[in-house]
C-alpha cells in the first residue's frame, strides 16, 4: 500500500494519486467558487427562502 | 485523502462524477424553468413568493 509499486487497486501509484488530488482538489475549488459567485447573483436577482 | 486514488480509477471517477453533476445541473435548470418565479425566458414580471399563482396580466374584459 505504501510502496511506490504499482500493486494499487487502481493501479496508480502514490506519486500519479498524489499529482492528481492536487490536480483534483484545484479543480473542485474552482468549481465551487463559481458555483458560490452564481448562486450570490441569483438571490440578488430572486431570494428563494 | 489522496489515498481515494489509490483505490479509486480516476478515469472512472471523473466521468462518474461529471455525468451526475450534468444530470444534476440540467434538472434543477428544467425545475427552475417550470416554476412561474425563476423561469428566465418566460418574460414575465417576477410575482412575490406569497403570491406565485396570481398572473400579472389583468384579465380580460367579459363581453
Amino acid at each position: 500500500m505504501a510502496d511506490d509499486k504499482r500493486g494499487s487497486l487502481s493501479g496508480l501509484t502514490e506519486t500519479e494519486a498524489k499529482e492528481f488530488h492536487g490536480i483534483f482538489v484545484t479543480s473542485f475549488i474552482i468549481f465551487t467558487v463559481i458555483a458560490i459567485v452564481a448562486h450570490f447573483l441569483v438571490w440578488q436577482w430572486r431570494p428563494w427562502l | 485523502m489522496w489515498r481515494v486514488w489509490l483505490l479509486f480509477d480516476p478515469r472512472r471517477a471523473l466521468i462518474a462524477l461529471f455525468t451526475f453533476l450534468f444530470v444534476l445541473a440540467l434538472l434543477i435548470h428544467f425545475i427552475l424553468l417550470s416554476t412561474d418565479r425563476f423561469n428566465w425566458l418566460g418574460g414575465h414580471a417576477a410575482p412575490s413568493a406569497a403570491a406565485q399563482h396570481m398572473s400579472t396580466l389583468p384579465e380580460p374584459a367579459k363581453p
